[in-house]
């Protein structure tokens, strides 16, 4: 047969949509490929004619303990059933600390408490704020009295040539030099 | 009370945590199926039989590594398939051919042929093979990809023996009708 048509793919169900309207339209024109598809499904209809035979005995499995793994070894490979323990304990813990009996607190106490330690905190920081202050003042004073103290040297020494000259102009003009 | 069915991911998924009834229960749908491929591939009863505990047991004792329970059917007829061909290797000497269909005898002058004893001795002339597409195309219609898979061979191969075993049949069971000639 020269039909290039797929004619066994369409018998055994493999043939698309579109395939199998190709096949339909072709065997209508094609005496020959007609009578090869009637023998195909004749051919496959003997087959599926064929019964199931019942099987003789029934396959089952029984299980045996030894070979079983225990309950916990069970739960461990389960990652689902260890997920969901883990999420129970925590449940459960988080119910526990909920219902725990909570210590009597004394509000006017701990403001108490609060505010002392404020007050503290707030008279060590002005200490300190004082001391750095008072320490900055005796710097600034210490520079200033040397300053001084330099300031009074130079007017000494300036002092001093003055009146080494005016001693020498004394002399001068006693003397007549430069008459 | 709701019922629903069970689906076999849902008992593969049990058998899986060791629940052994589960198992049967999966067993039980699929034990005819493939008492039958292997009985059609095999020939003998109590080989198809002995067979078909193996395959279970060792589908059980390899649960774990189906990666996809959608394709438990094509992964069970794969066990079933490699154990056959062990036995069927061990039963055959090597170089001995299954005997093709002579057009004598195949003929036979009957059309249409219904009978079961014709299906069954023309399915029993072909090569293991070519039985075998037949088995797993037409009684379990499996789709050519999966037969692939199952047969570890490529989809031309499986279409290969497929077709080739369909011309082989169609001359036993239903051959040309040529007036009386042969």
């Amino acid at each position: 047969m020269s039909c290039e048509i797929d004619l066994k793919a369409y018998v055994v169900g493999e043939a698309t949509r579109q395939e199998r309207g190709m096949v339909e339209d072709h065997v209508r024109g094609c005496q020959g490929c007609r009578e090869e598809l009637d023998r195909l499904n004749l051919t496959r209809a003997a087959l599926v004619s064929l019964e199931d035979e019942e099987i003789p005995r029934r396959i089952a499995f029984v299980s045996d303990r030894v070979f079983e793994p225990r309950w916990w070894q069970t739960m461990w490979r389960s990652g689902p059933v260890m997920g969901f323990a883990s999420a129970a304990l925590l449940a459960g813990a988080i119910l526990v600390h909920g219902f725990e009996r909570a210590p009597f607190v004394d509000a006017a106490q701990i403001e108490n408490r609060i505010e002392s330690r404020v007050n503290a905190r707030v008279v060590a920081a002005v200490n300190e704020a004082q001391a750095k202050q008072a320490a900055e003042f005796a710097k600034v004073l210490n520079a200033t009295k040397l300053q001084r103290e330099a300031d009074l040297a130079t007017f000494q020494q300036a002092s001093e040539y003055y009146q080494k000259q005016m001693a020498r102009m004394e002399v001068a003009s006693n003397t007549g030099y430069g008459q | 009370m709701i019922f629903r069915e069970v689906e076999d991911r849902d008992l593969i998924a049990k058998a899986r945590r060791g629940h052994v009834e589960a198992y049967n229960v999966l067993v039980s749908r699929w034990e005819k199926r493939v008492f039958n491929y292997l009985l059609r591939l095999v020939g003998q009863r109590e080989d198809a039989l002995d067979l078909s505990q193996d395959v279970f047991l060792k589908a059980y004792q390899n649960l774990k590594k189906l990666d996809d329970p959608a394709k438990f059917a094509g992964w069970l007829f794969r066990i079933a398939h490699n154990e056959a061909y062990s036995l069927l290797r061990k039963n055959r000497p090597e170089g001995e051919m299954t005997v093709e269909p002579k057009m004598a005898e195949a003929s036979g002058g009957l059309f249409p042929i219904e009978s079961t004893l014709a299906v069954r001795s023309a399915l029993a002339r072909l090569s293991d093979d070519h039985r075998e597409a037949v088995l797993l195309k037409v009684y379990q219609g499996f789709k050519f990809e999966e037969m692939a898979e199952i047969l570890s061979c490529p989809v031309s191969t499986v279409k290969s023996r497929l077709y080739t075993a369909l011309d082989l049949l169609k001359q036993t069971l239903a051959p040309v009708n040529t007036g009386g000639a042969e």
